[in-house]
């Protein structure tokens, strides 16, 4: 064996380990889940926790479905992208920032995603003439669901990396600008990568319907890209304000395309638009899927449909919060709702606004957390994220009681709570 | 030639009929085409009309030839040339159709013309945003080759004809197929872009120089989107199968495309798998993908068309990997040592390096340091690199031709033939 291959398998080896640390202690909680799955018992009385309800909940439906999993790891292509990951330290590629967070097991943790899938396929059951080499039978679900679960995951992940990208067009060479090239070949990489795999995966379930949902799915996170105007690092910016349009609630189940120019400029319904597309959708159509293979009617599809939105809405509404809590010096995105809408309640912010134009960063980001604390924005957003638990909430409850319902209350109980 | 039943040929001549478009008698023209679709020719009827039939196709080929010159950019004045030569040929001699010599775009022009603009179609009504819709389309303006949806119109048509004989008419669902095909082809271009920071394709300025890479990355996640509700509709678990299949071989090559082997055998094994990946997978699983939707019993047609379209696909990209060295940038549209300078080692390099083993550490670090690209440039056109690289083309087209020639004799089949000598001998 020559000396190079020999460091080459070394670097793999070394480039494992770091995988692995970065994912052991999340291993061990995985461990422990599932050796307690019989015993799991779900806490109704104590305070919402967000850890809790989602250590418990996947106890529920027997372990997390992450698609890190050791198939993953042992994968020649992830090998090799992590690499090539190890690479990229010490540039600044925010590809790197994004495999942060996909290994990070905090509040915005992405395994719920599945997770969510997993307890809706549960708590909705399935046709009893199913056959039963095609169930989990300890867990509840069925193997495909869990399948569909995963390439939820993968989607959303793809998303966020290639969304990672930085934009390279405008800038004049500078010193980093080959490293960058270079993370952005990972990013745009890694991203096909998980779609390609999300298209066998459907594939092998056989089920075209589901296969058109899906797709339809990775269509609006595509789309939602391009809503409203954008910095040069395709950052977003609300639209200016427009105080005549009314707010149309959107209609938004099934395979059309969303109507964007009509919301444009009422905050509402611009930011519901924009999370529809980027995160409603995805989660809505995942939800909707699994009891398509469940085998429900096309009314309770709908209604999963619906939940799943909700519950993403109802998420993201909470997140928008978050920056604005008394002390927080935490950044926020300019399309988050408090923000929009502070700008229907006061037009005159917009020209701070305009001032990001071509880069965000140019906008004091001080003066309008300042003036949104002082406004209504805070209050409407939190109107707007009860609504949306409230509607998660009214589909849950047409469902029979059981454990996995209970988790999902739990869940939207602990957003309503962050 | 001569063992051809009179019913066969007459009804090839008239489905030239139906292909060739504005003759001048439209009325004889509609009424072929129906008696065509009914499928059922007596023979008794149609032979004193050979003659005249004939001279049809004579007239509207020479007038076509001209346009199809303007409206096609891969076919070359000679190919013309052949045709109108040809053409004259068949008024004198009607018994020998010299249709090896068939041109398939000219073949195929009522059903090409419209692939991109169904395309369009599908893109249009799958989004309400301007700008997305703007870059999604950017590279559907029709002025590439169209040799996957060719390809797969192609043996749709060839397969139909060798399962039902003369009902060779094209399903809707195999031209969905084709569709397809030049779509996932498209995002892929697209994403390519991004990669490798191209700034020309097709002779305009490429896709990321326009747009923001983020947006031109969304616009290829979108194409590629749009394409799997297209398989989707096709409702058929198989063909979905077939052609998800196609998506994951894409980024498996371009992963390989990042790596390098060793030694000299692993290097070829790869850059033969990975060109299989990239390029030849698609045309192959379309072909089969087509075939399946032909209706056949078992997995011997699919396999052939399968077989045929990797052939097809490897001496494509063998070619195109031999054009980057020979062509100059005013007939690729882009610019030509484009590999060598992205680092990639390909057939004629790899080949050169059995005579000059001094490429062996310009391969390995990726031709990085200064002059190496034109180093590299250099010994190839001064070893046998660009003939052995010619050599395995031709070796595939042959391949190729072998496999069509399994196939029922028709216009398709032919026209299958004369792709594989088009690919080989293609300038551009």
């Amino acid at each position: 064996m020559s000396l190079s291959k020999l460091n080459q398998i070394i670097l793999r080896k070394n480039a494992l380990q770091t995988f692995r640390i970065c994912t052991s202690n999340w291993e061990i909680k995985r461990n422990f889940s599932s050796t307690d799955t019989k015993r799991a018992k779900v806490s109704q009385y104590q305070k919402p926790d967000w850890n809790r309800a989602v250590s418990e909940a996947e106890k529920i439906v027997g372990y997390p479905t992450s698609f890190l999993s050791l198939r993953w790891l042992l994968s020649d292509e992830i090998a090799n992208v992590a690499l090539h990951l190890r690479k990229l330290v010490g540039s600044n590629h925010p590809l790197l920032k994004t495999a942060k967070t996909l290994l990070y097991n905090g509040k915005n943790n992405m395994q719920a995603w599945g997770l969510i899938v997993l307890l809706v396929s549960k708590a909705a059951g399935h046709s009893p003439d199913l056959p039963d080499l095609e169930q989990d039978k300890a867990a509840g679900v069925l193997h495909s669901q869990r399948a569909l679960a995963e390439v939820t995951e993968m989607i959303r992940t793809s998303h966020l990396v290639h969304k990672g990208l930085v934009n390279l067009q405008n800038e004049e060479p500078k010193e980093d600008t080959g490293d960058m090239m270079f993370g952005n070949k990972i990013a745009l990489l890694i991203g096909d990568y998980l779609l390609g795999n999300c298209c066998a995966e459907l594939g092998v379930l056989r089920n075209q319907e589901l296969v058109s949902l899906m797709s339809s799915a990775v269509r609006d996170l595509a789309e939602a890209e391009f809503v409203g105007p954008r910095d040069n690092q395709n950052n977003p910016l609300p639209a200016r304000p427009q105080p005549s349009i009314e707010y149309k609630p959107l209609n938004d189940v099934g395979l059309e395309p969303l109507l964007v120019s009509d919301a444009l400029g009422n905050a509402q319904a611009e930011w519901t638009l924009r999370h529809v597309l980027s995160a409603g959708s995805l989660l809505g159509k995942s939800c909707q899927g699994t009891l398509k293979l469940a085998g429900h009617s096309y009314e309770v599809q709908e209604q999963g449909y619906l939940f799943g939105k909700h519950l993403a809405l109802a998420w993201q509404a909470c997140l928008d919060r978050e920056p604005f809590s008394p002390g927080s010096m935490e950044p926020f995105s300019l399309v988050c709702a408090p923000v929009m809408f502070h700008l229907q309640h006061d037009p005159s912010l917009y020209v701070e606004i305009e001032k990001g134009q071509n880069d965000v960063q140019d906008v004091d980001y001080e003066k309008i957390r300042r003036s949104v604390l002082q406004g209504p924005g805070l209050d409407l957003t939190q109107k707007l994220q009860k609504e949306h638990s409230h509607a998660a909430l009214d589909v849950l409850n047409q469902l029979p009681p059981s454990d996995a319902r209970t988790a999902l209350a739990n869940i939207i109980a602990a957003i309503r709570d962050i | 030639m001569a063992c051809l039943g009179s019913t066969r040929l007459c009804v090839r001549v008239q489905e030239k009929l139906c292909q060739l478009g504005q003759s001048p008698q439209v009325r004889r023209k509609t009424f072929s085409c129906d008696r065509f679709k009914f499928g059922f020719l007596p023979p008794s009827r149609t032979i004193p009309e050979r003659k005249n039939l004939n001279q049809n196709v004579s007239q509207s080929t020479v007038s076509n030839t001209n346009s199809s010159i303007s409206w096609h950019p891969c076919s070359r004045p000679e190919i013309a040339a052949t045709a109108r030569s040809f053409s004259t040929l068949r008024t004198y001699q009607p018994g020998s159709l010299p249709d090896y010599k068939v041109d398939p775009y000219q073949l195929l022009e009522d059903d090409l013309k419209d692939v991109y603009l169904d395309i369009r179609k599908q893109l249009r009504i799958n989004t309400h945003q301007e700008e997305l819709y703007e870059i999604a389309t950017y590279y559907f303006d029709g002025q590439g080759k169209s040799l996957r949806p060719m390809v797969g119109i192609l043996m749709g048509r060839a397969m139909n004809y060798h399962m039902y004989k003369d009902r060779s008419a094209i399903l809707p669902s195999q031209k969905e197929v084709a569709m397809i095909a030049e779509m996932i082809h498209s995002a892929s271009l697209i994403h390519d872009d991004v990669i490798d920071q191209s700034d020309f394709r097709r002779g305009k300025p490429s896709a990321n120089v326009l747009w923001s890479h983020k947006k031109v990355t969304m616009a290829g996640d979108f194409i590629l989107a749009i394409a799997s509700m297209m398989i989707a509709k096709l409702r058929n678990d198989d063909v979905t199968l077939v052609l998800s299949q196609v998506v994951t071989d894409l980024v498996q090559g371009e992963f390989m495309q990042l790596g390098s082997k060793e030694t000299e055998n692993e290097r070829f094994a790869h850059y033969l798998t990975k060109t299989y990946r990239k390029t030849a997978s698609l045309i192959a699983n379309t072909l089969k993908a087509v075939a399946m939707l032909a209706g056949a019993d078992d997995d011997k047609l699919p396999e052939l068309a399968f077989q045929y379209g990797r052939n097809v696909g490897l001496a494509f990209q063998l070619v195109d990997d031999l054009l980057d060295f020979v062509s100059s940038s005013a007939a690729m549209g882009k610019p030509t040592a484009a590999d060598l300078k992205l680092g990639l080692a390909t057939a004629p390099v790899l080949f050169a390096c059995e005579k000059y083993p001094e490429l062996n550490p310009m391969i390995m670090r990726r031709f990085q340091e200064k002059g190496d690209v034109e180093k590299a440039f250099e010994l190839v056109h001064k070893s046998q690199g660009l003939e052995q690289t010619q050599f395995l083309a031709r070796q595939h087209c042959q391949e190729a031709i072998r496999i069509a020639n399994l196939l029922g004799e028709s216009p398709y089949q032919k026209a299958l033939i004369v792709v594989a000598d088009l690919v080989l001998n293609r300038m551009k």
